[in-house]
Formats: C-alpha cells, sequence, structure tokens
C-alpha cells in the first residue's frame, strides 16, 4: 500500500484504540453530583411529549419524563413506570401493572387514570398529538384499579408495547396537561429524574435534579444543561477547553476535529442511521426496473462509505442492522460492476435520461448526492442537482414535489415500525409510493401475530422482496460517533440514538 | 423647520408601509407552505393541509398582510415556526448584540478615520499607506477577514475565543473578549469607507477660500488641520454614518454568522434558511424601519446645519 | 489623451491574469474540480497544492475554476443592472418633473436599503443558481446605476443648453460628443467595475451563508463555507477560495476608482 493508505490505515487504529479505551473507563465506578454540559444542534420546538416531533426534543424528554417501558441496548424491553405486563390469549388486550408510590413534580399521584389521560389525549380524533397514528390500534384503555390499565386493541398488535418506551409512552400530569392546555410544551411536569429549570430559547435548557426521583440511587448529576451549538466543530472547539462535556452525532470527519484534544474520547454508536437514496417508485423514470438496476450496480457504495464515513460506515442491501431478532437472512444483493451498468443503460435505451436528485443543505445527505451524481454521471445519466434547504427536503418528497432524494431513518423498537410506515401501501410515510400486495400481507400478517418466529419468517419475506422491488436504493449504516470528556462516565449507546444522560455521571467538574 | 421634518416624516410612512407590502408579498408567496415546515419531519400531506387551512394560509395577500401589520404595529409578530418562541422576544434578545457590534464599529471606525486622516496630511507616505490599508479593508469580503483573524489570533495564537458571544452578565472583561474579533472585522470595512469618504471631503474643504485665507494669516498645517478643516468635515461625515448603515447590516449578518453570535443577522440567515416567515418578517420590518428613520435623521440633521439646503425642495 | 495611472495599470494586469485564469481553466488547473477521491481532508501536498476538500476533491483546481463563476456573475449582474437600471435613469433625467421625483423616491429607498438584506430575500425566493443570483445582484446594484445614469443625463442637458444658448450652432454636439461623452461613458465603467466588485462580492457573502450556487460547482464562498469548521486542521480549504475573492473584488474596485479618478480629474 503506498504511503497514503498506510497512513489512513494508522490514523483508524488509533482511532480505535482510543475508542475502546472509551470503553473500559465506562467501567468505574459513578460519582454523585456535578453538572453535565452537552452541546447539540437544536431544533427542540416543545417539551410536550404528546406533541412532539423533532429529533433532538427527545434527548430531553427523556429527562423530564419516564416511559411505560424502557429499551435494552438490543431493543428488548425492560420495565420503567410498568413494572409489569401481560397479554391476553387472544393477543387483543394488555395489562399493565404501574409502579406504586411515584409522583409527578408537581405532586399529582402516577396512577392508572393518568396513563389513561396520557394515552386518550394522544388518541383523541380532534387532537394535533403526533403519535394520534401511531396509536391507532387501540380501541380503549380502562383504569382497572389504582395501579393496573388494560389496553383493550381492535386487532392483536404486538408492536404496541415497543411503542411505550418512546415518545406515545412519555407520561405528563394531567394536572398539568389540565392547567396550562397550549403552554405546556414551555412547563413540562413529568416523573423523570430532572425537572426544567431554565429554558433560553436559542441558547441553552437548564435541567435540575429531581431529589424525589422514584428510583433509588438516580440520577447521579445534580444538573443538565444542553447548549445549542451551531455546528459540531464548534462544540468540539468548546469542549477542547472544558465548556462542554458531550456532543452526539459526529461523523468520521468530525472525530479528526476532536482526535487533536486528549481530553476527548469517542465512542462508536451501535449501528448508525440507516441512508439510502429515496425515488417515486411509482412515477418515470424510476418506474423502470431496468433503471433501478443500473442504479444499483452503478452506485460506488464502498467509495461512499470510504469518502463519507471513513469506511467505518456499513454498506448494506437492506434497512435492517445486524443484531437484530428481525434482521434478514438473505436479500437481494447488487455488487458494483461499472461497466455492467453501463452496459444495462445502453440496452434499456436509457442513455442521458435526466434525473433531478435533491441536495438537501445538511452535510451528509448533501455529500451523498454529490457523490451519487459523479457515479450516476459515470454510467450514462444524467443528473442534475437541485438544492433545497434540510428543514423542507422531507416535506416536499412527501408531498411529491421532490422525486428522487437521499433519505435517512433511524431505527424502531419493533420491525412494524419502519417496515409499515415506509412500505405498506397505506403506510404513513410511504412517500415513495411503493405498492406491493403480496408483500401488504404480509405486513399485517405480521403485525397481528404474537408468535416471535412466525414474525421473523414473514419479515424475512418481506425484506427480500422489497430488495429485489427496490423502491430504496440502499446504501447503508452510518458511523456516528459520540464525544465526550474523560471525565464523564456511565454511558451507554443506545439503539435508537438517544443518550440516556440519566445513568450518566461526571468523576471531578 | 417643523415644516420640514414634517413632510419628510409623512414621505417616509407610505414607504415603508409599501416596503414592508412588498416583503410580505414576496416572503409569503414564493416561499411555499409552512405548515410542512411547521409540523416538521414525518408529517402526512393531510396533517399539513389541515393546518394550512387552519391558520388562514388560504386567505387572500390582502387580508394577511393587514392582519400581520397591525398585529405587528402593537408588537405581537407572531410565534416563530422553528422555536415556537415569540418573535418579538426572539428579537429583543438579538437586537442589542447587533447594535452593539454596530456602534462599536461606527464608534472605532470613525474615530479611527478621522484620527488618522487628520494625521495624513503631514506625511506623504502615510496617505498611501492608509489608501492602500483602506481600499484593502473594503474589498477583503469580511467573512474571509473574519476567518483569517480566527486562524491567526484563535487558532495560531491562542489570544482569543474563536467563536460565540458571552453577555455582559458573565463579566465585563470575558465579554469584550468575544467582541474583539467581531468588531475588528466589522470595524474594517466602516473605517475604510469612512476613510475614502473623509480624504474627500478634506480636500474639498482644504481647497476652500476660507480655509487658504486661515493659513495664509500664518497658522501651522496643525492648527488649520485641526481647528477648521475638521469641523467643517465632520458633518457631511455624520451624516454618512447615517447613511451607511444599511452597508453596516449586511456586514453584521456575515461577520454575525462567522462568529456564531446570537443577534439579528444570524437570526435573519437562519430564518431565511428554515422558511420562517414570521421571523423573516419581524427581521425585515425592523431593518426597514431603523433604516429609513436613520436616513431621515441624517436628511434632518443635515438640513439643519446646512442652511442652504434647508431653502431648496 | 489617456494617462494611465500605476492604479489603474495594477488594476488592469490583475483583470489579465484572473481572465486568463479563468478562460485558460482547462489548461492550468492540475485536476478536475468536480471529481471526487477518498484523499478527504487531505494536507497540502505536490499533487494538492492547497489539500483537498470533504470529498477529496482538489481545492486549487476548484479556485481556478471557480474564477470563471465569479466572473460570470459579477459580469451578468452589472449587464443586467444597467439593462434595468440605465433606462430608469434615462427616463427620470429625460422627462424630470414629477415622474423624475416619483423614480428618485423610489431609487433611494433602494439604495438605502442594505443590498446583501435585499439580496438574501430575493435569492431565497428565486432558488439558487448562476442565472439567478445574476439577476438577484444586478437588481440590487441597479438603482445605483439609475441614480449615475440620471445624473449624467443632467450634466448632457446643461450642456446642451448652455451651448444652445450661445447660438454656435453645429459645434455643441461636437462639444457634447469630444468631452461629455466620455466623459460620460467614463463614469459609467467605473461604476460598472464597482458593481462587478460588489456583484463578487456579494454572491460570495451569500454562497457563505449558505444561498449560493448549487453543488457541485467550484463557488468561491460556498468552499470557504465548507472549510470553516475545519479552520484549525486544514486552513488553507478556506483562506484559498477567500483570498480569490479578495483579490478579485479588489482588482476590480482598483479598475473602477481609479477610473473615476480619472474621470473627475477630466472635469476640470
Amino acid at each position: 500500500m503506498n504511503r497514503r493508505e498506510l497512513m489512513s490505515a494508522v490514523s483508524a487504529l488509533i482511532l480505535t484504540a482510543s475508542m475502546t479505551s472509551g470503553v473500559y473507563a465506562q467501567e468505574a465506578k459513578p460519582v454523585q453530583g456535578g453538572s453535565l454540559n452537552i452541546g447539540f444542534i437544536s431544533d427542540v420546538r416543545t417539551l410536550d411529549p404528546i406533541q412532539s416531533t423533532q429529533w433532538t426534543e427527545r434527548q430531553i424528554l427523556f429527562l423530564i419524563f419516564d416511559t411505560l417501558v424502557e429499551i435494552e441496548p438490543d431493543f428488548s424491553l425492560k420495565p420503567s413506570l410498568a413494572k409489569s405486563w401481560e397479554f391476553s390469549d387472544d393477543g387483543k388486550q394488555m395489562v399493565l401493572k404501574l409502579q406504586e408510590g411515584v409522583k409527578f413534580h408537581d405532586g399529582t399521584p402516577f396512577n392508572a387514570e393518568a396513563v389513561k389521560w396520557n394515552l386518550d389525549t394522544r388518541r383523541d380524533p380532534d387532537g394535533k398529538s403526533s403519535q394520534k397514528k401511531q396509536l391507532e390500534a387501540i380501541a380503549d384503555v380502562v383504569a382497572t384499579d389504582e395501579h393496573t390499565v388494560t389496553i383493550t386493541m381492535k386487532e392483536p398488535y404486538p408492536p404496541l408495547l415497543a411503542l411505550l418506551a418512546d415518545r406515545a409512552g412519555l407520561m405528563v400530569s394531567p394536572t398539568a396537561g389540565e392547567k396550562f392546555g397550549e403552554d405546556l410544551g414551555s412547563n413540562p411536569v413529568g416523573t423523570g429524574p430532572f425537572t426544567l429549570g431554565q429554558w433560553t430559547r436559542g441558547s441553552r435548557i437548564d435541567l435540575a435534579k429531581n431529589p424525589e426521583f422514584w428510583q433509588e440511587g438516580l440520577p447521579h448529576l445534580d444538573a443538565v444543561t444542553f447548549n445549542d451549538i451551531a455546528t459540531n466543530a464548534v462544540g468540539i472547539q468548546r469542549m477542547s477547553v472544558g465548556e462542554l462535556d458531550f456532543i452526539s452525532q459526529l461523523d468520521p470527519l468530525d472525530t479528526r476535529l476532536a482526535g487533536a484534544s486528549p481530553d476527548i474520547e469517542m465512542v462508536k454508536s451501535k449501528s448508525g442511521l440507516w441512508y439510502s437514496l429515496q425515488w417515486k417508485w411509482d412515477a418515470e423514470p424510476y418506474n423502470n426496473p431496468e433503471l433501478r438496476k443500473a442504479v444499483a450496480h452503478g452506485l460506488n457504495r464502498e467509495r461512499l462509505n470510504q469518502i463519507i464515513w471513513n469506511s467505518q460506515g456499513i454498506v448494506s442491501n437492506g434497512f435492517t442492522p445486524d443484531g437484530l431478532w428481525w434482521t434478514p437472512t438473505t436479500l437481494a444483493s447488487y455488487e458494483y460492476d461499472l461497466e455492467k451498468a453501463r452496459q444495462i443503460v445502453k440496452d434499456a435505451g436509457l442513455e442521458g435520461t435526466t434525473l433531478k436528485l435533491a441536495a438537501p443543505s445538511g452535510d451528509t445527505l448533501r455529500r451523498i448526492s454529490e457523490l451519487a451524481k459523479e457515479d450516476l454521471d459515470a454510467i450514462g445519466l444524467k443528473v442534475e442537482l437541485a438544492p433545497v434547504p434540510q428543514s423542507e427536503y422531507y416535506a416536499k418528497t412527501v408531498a411529491g414535489e421532490i422525486r428522487f432524494t437521499p433519505m435517512r431513518w433511524t431505527q424502531r423498537a419493533d420491525p412494524d415500525g419502519l417496515v409499515q410506515f415506509l412500505f405498506a401501501s397505506a403506510g404513513g410515510a410511504n412517500s415513495t409510493g411503493y405498492k406491493n400486495e403480496q408483500v401488504d400481507t404480509w405486513i399485517e400478517e405480521a403485525r397481528v401475530s404474537t408468535d416471535q418466529s412466525a414474525r421473523k419468517a414473514l419479515y424475512d419475506k418481506i425484506q427480500l422482496q422489497i430488495s429485489e422491488d427496490k423502491p430504496y436504493m440502499p446504501i447503508g449504516f452510518s458511523a456516528e460517533f459520540y464525544a465526550m470528556r474523560k471525565v464523564v462516565g456511565g454511558f451507554t449507546p443506545m439503539p435508537d440514538e438517544i443518550p440516556r444522560f440519566r445513568y450518566m455521571w461526571k468523576s471531578q467538574n | 423647520m417643523l415644516v420640514l421634518i414634517f413632510s419628510r416624516v409623512a414621505i417616509m410612512v407610505p414607504n415603508v408601509i409599501l416596503l414592508t407590502f412588498l416583503l410580505f408579498a414576496a416572503v409569503t408567496s414564493f416561499l411555499g407552505s409552512p405548515a410542512a415546515i411547521m409540523l416538521g419531519e414525518e408529517a402526512s400531506p393531510e396533517t399539513i393541509a389541515e393546518l394550512n387551512a387552519k391558520m388562514g394560509f388560504d386567505q387572500p395577500l390582502l387580508t394577511r398582510y393587514w392582519d400581520w401589520m397591525t398585529n405587528a404595529l402593537t408588537g405581537d409578530f407572531g410565534r416563530s415556526y422553528t422555536t415556537q418562541q415569540q418573535v418579538a422576544e426572539m428579537i429583543a434578545n438579538a437586537l442589542p448584540l447587533t447594535l452593539e457590534l454596530a456602534l462599536w464599529a461606527i464608534v472605532l471606525g470613525f474615530c479611527g478615520a478621522t484620527l488618522i486622516n487628520s494625521l495624513t496630511f503631514f506625511r506623504k507616505f502615510f496617505q498611501t499607506f492608509t489608501a492602500v490599508i483602506s481600499i484593502i479593508g473594503i474589498t477583503v469580503p469580511n467573512f474571509f477577514l473574519g476567518l483569517l483573524l480566527i486562524y491567526i489570533f484563535s487558532i495560531q495564537l491562542r489570544w482569543l475565543p474563536t467563536t460565540g458571544w458571552a453577555p455582559w452578565s458573565d463579566g465585563v472583561l470575558r465579554h469584550l473578549t468575544y467582541m474583539i474579533l467581531p468588531v475588528m472585522t466589522l470595524t474594517a470595512f466602516y473605517f475604510s469607507s469612512f476613510t475614502l469618504v473623509y480624504k474627500a471631503e478634506y480636500a474639498a474643504v482644504r481647497n476652500n477660500l476660507f480655509i487658504r485665507a486661515a493659513r495664509s494669516k500664518g497658522l501651522s498645517e496643525s492648527r488649520v488641520s485641526f481647528r477648521h478643516i475638521l469641523p467643517n468635515s465632520i458633518l457631511p461625515l455624520i451624516t454618512y454614518a447615517g447613511l451607511s448603515l444599511g452597508q453596516l447590516v449586511g456586514g453584521a449578518v456575515v461577520t454575525e454568522t462567522v462568529f456564531s453570535m446570537p443577534g439579528m443577522g444570524r437570526l435573519l440567515v437562519g430564518a431565511i434558511s428554515a422558511r420562517d416567515f414570521p421571523v423573516m418578517l419581524a427581521v425585515g420590518m425592523v431593518i426597514i424601519v431603523g433604516v429609513m428613520v436613520l436616513n431621515l435623521i441624517a436628511d434632518i440633521t443635515y438640513s439643519l446645519v446646512n442652511p442652504l439646503v434647508r431653502t431648496s425642495a | 489623451m489617456r494617462q494611465l495611472s500605476p492604479r489603474m495599470i495594477l488594476g488592469l494586469c490583475l483583470l489579465l491574469v484572473i481572465t486568463c485564469v479563468a478562460i485558460f481553466a482547462p489548461l492550468i488547473a492540475p485536476l478536475s474540480p468536480t471529481a471526487t477521491s477518498v484523499n478527504v481532508f487531505g494536507a497540502p501536498s505536490g499533487q494538492n497544492l492547497l489539500g483537498t476538500d470533504q470529498l477529496g476533491r482538489d481545492v486549487l483546481s476548484r479556485v481556478i475554476y471557480g474564477t470563471r463563476i465569479s466572473l460570470q456573475v459579477g459580469a451578468s449582474a452589472a449587464v443586467i443592472a444597467v439593462l434595468i437600471g440605465g433606462p430608469l435613469g434615462l427616463i427620470a433625467g429625460f422627462f424630470r418633473g414629477w415622474i423624475d421625483y416619483v423614480l428618485v423616491q423610489v431609487i433611494d429607498i433602494f439604495i438605502a436599503l442594505p443590498g446583501l438584506v435585499l439580496a438574501l430575500i430575493i435569492t431565497a425566493m428565486l432558488g439558487s443558481s448562476v442565472l439567478n443570483l445574476s439577476i438577484t445582484l444586478g437588481v440590487v446594484t441597479a438603482p445605483t446605476v439609475a441614480r449615475l445614469i440620471r445624473g449624467q443625463v443632467f450634466v448632457v442637458r446643461e450642456m446642451l443648453f448652455v451651448e444652445a444658448a450661445r447660438a454656435t450652432g453645429a459645434s455643441s454636439f461636437w462639444i457634447v460628443r469630444k468631452h461629455i461623452v466620455p466623459n460620460t461613458m467614463r463614469v459609467v465603467w467605473s461604476q460598472l467595475a464597482i458593481n462587478v466588485a460588489f456583484a463578487i462580492f456579494t454572491s460570495a457573502s451569500l454562497s457563505f451563508l449558505g444561498l449560493g450556487v448549487p453543488p457541485p460547482s467550484p463557488d468561491w464562498g460556498s468552499m470557504v463555507r465548507d472549510g470553516t469548521s475545519f479552520l484549525s486542521l486544514r486552513p488553507l480549504l478556506s483562506l484559498g477560495p477567500g483570498a480569490a475573492v479578495a483579490l478579485t473584488v479588489f482588482t476590480f474596485y482598483l479598475i473602477g476608482t481609479s477610473m473615476n479618478a480619472a474621470a473627475s480629474s477630466n472635469d476640470h
């Protein structure tokens, strides 16, 4: 190998070494007290879980509120506010037994009535909750006694429990809900380990320890502050002078900046986000399977991984990372073959076809577009890049204005989450127009089945079919990093990319 | 006199209304549906259409403008689409910073220009030197200058912090260390344009018969300079200070972005990127009104001092 | 008699260099400006004199090709400014009276407004492309051209009036042609040069703010923007294109102001 390749190999080794030592540092013992300063690129609009839609809001919500159940690093579920659960034989009823003696920050007792209020408010057809559609499977919620909730579903719906580990399960104080109404977003009241201190919009959010948190020994920190940073680079610079302790969602290029400082360590996230190129599957020219095949063979995904993620991402032909129970066994695969792609384009008479590819303004998506253009131009297609603000690209794709764009998704705790959402013809986020009746049937079957192995068999079939139909051109999973100062401990990367700060500590200031 | 002021103000009002209406029409017509932005990623087309109808985005332009304008005059600029904050509050937070930055630049630029240029008439080489510096100051884009300063003073020399801003409440010294580089960047431009105008004014005044008379009386060059020329040339400069505020706002936009300062400039750029209409409209209006008012003041001041202008319309 | 001041000579030389770089870019640039490579954020080396950017592209080649875009935008904007402002100025100067008054009011308003802010809003509406940027900047600089041409029309009128009063017949036109028109043209050209400088300055600023020419075009302002995060590691990514902007703006400004100086000195 030449010198340059040697250097990058060596630097990759050094990076891995510093990361593994970071893992060992997490094994130290928790320290009480201290204040954690987090840097994040904020898109926070509201702290009302019922209305929350934005990515970064969850980081804060998971501190002020508790969910009914929690996920483990492998997406399995463990008790939280619900200490146990049981499904009826026909799978249509779920009984939750709640923790006792828990109070909301405003003194309201946490009980079955509170859970009912939370779920009903979200399900309210006149309301605007972002989780309204997710909870459609629920027919009725009854508080059978003080600490027992019985949820009845229209059809058996196993994914429901996993939804209660996320936004839908964040429990808000009903008293606060009635009292604050529209302003609940600025006055969050939950049962969580932290309370909202001050919120200086556009600048910082200060959270203070809840001394009456119901879980013994938690939280370790006295205060958590979320600081707005303009870019990760600014955040890393502030971290190198000790102003910030933790930043998430760094890409491998950002880590180069952090690597310069001895005080900072990097931890790689579990699986990153799933990146792909999305097209309007049922419209010209993307409805031509030859075109899709040509793109599949013409996109040099390994090189893309090299350039964008320093070879630390994982190229994949599907949307499920390794290690989950629904990871498929076989998928249609497309190796990069320039000549083959060129031939397909020629044979199908597609030479010179113009494709308008959106280039969202955010760094990663834009770079993907630029690299895709280069690759596809080389096989005889003509790609035009159409810049679009990052805040708009998704809405425009949904509206059909954008027909070809890079796209990214995070994993959900249950396969039905992404699969139904994206690939069912009636799916809530199916903006590709993908429609395959066989797949629809399989998805419905898998939704309502309570037998995990039966579900797995179905999801295998679904994912294989999707990889052949190609409503998306999958690229792979990103390499994301968390950067933190060495004094920070207790961090475990979670598959939903949300740091669980409540379990973390700081060994000194 | 009062008639003059009154007539100038009377002209200003329809101008402001026209401009804000143009701004409103432009922003709302061209920039697409705000409902999609408000609801964020993962919202369905039905919800978006619903919100559009609910918020009255399908009403005629004039009605919407009227609603917005009447609210704006009472100080209610609505809520930001991205942060849900009261826009008036956001502006109240951002404006002082930008004003402070601009004020520093004006004061330093003004003083610097008048001082240095009053002196240059003694040493010829000084003249060329200042000429070169001012041309560089005017042509070097302030984002480049800002980054260069950051590279030299923050990254290489480590004397100053790179970006960001500390409020006065964090301590005077801390606040000032964060302000130094941005102020230097903005001042460079201001100093340069001032210098160029000043030189012209200064030369013109110097040639004035009245001044020549003073010199023929045997007064020294410096005395003539400071006692006679300087006062006479300052006036047009004050007018220029007001007029060039427009350029300063543009400079502030870029400077605030380079240094990540939470002022009006960054507010505007962020709002444009995110299609955040209420913020865009509010900031636009503040800038329009501000610029027009300052022009008005500069105009009036000038005519107050220069009696010749007063009589001609 | 046209004497070229040292400033003017310097300006013209620089302009020549820049124009050559733009025209002969494919011959001068060592590599393709859009070809990506796996050498991401490479340090300056023999192969990449200024290093490589976030997609492994050669920065020097991008700076060289960027000259084309800048000159395109600058020249187009200046032309559009004349196309819009010229007629307006002529109308105002010719008809005088209330037409002139109204036009002057409108022009003055737009001159007073911050150019960058105006450009920001218009670009946001029109979308980013070389054409739209040129139009935007043309519109933003048109008022100054209009004002200028109006002023020149007045000068010509005065001269004509005076000459007509002196009733020397045909020689009045000769005077106009020999003295006034060349002077007017010099003033207009100088303003054009300054407008080009302003257009390049502002379009680079717009790109820096994220609203400029779309990728993967090697636009100087966007390059500076992309390199900002890595200023500590690879300063040349930002400082290289930034210097290019500064130099080009300086060149046009120099030419414009030296023409202006020549024009006003000829006036007496």
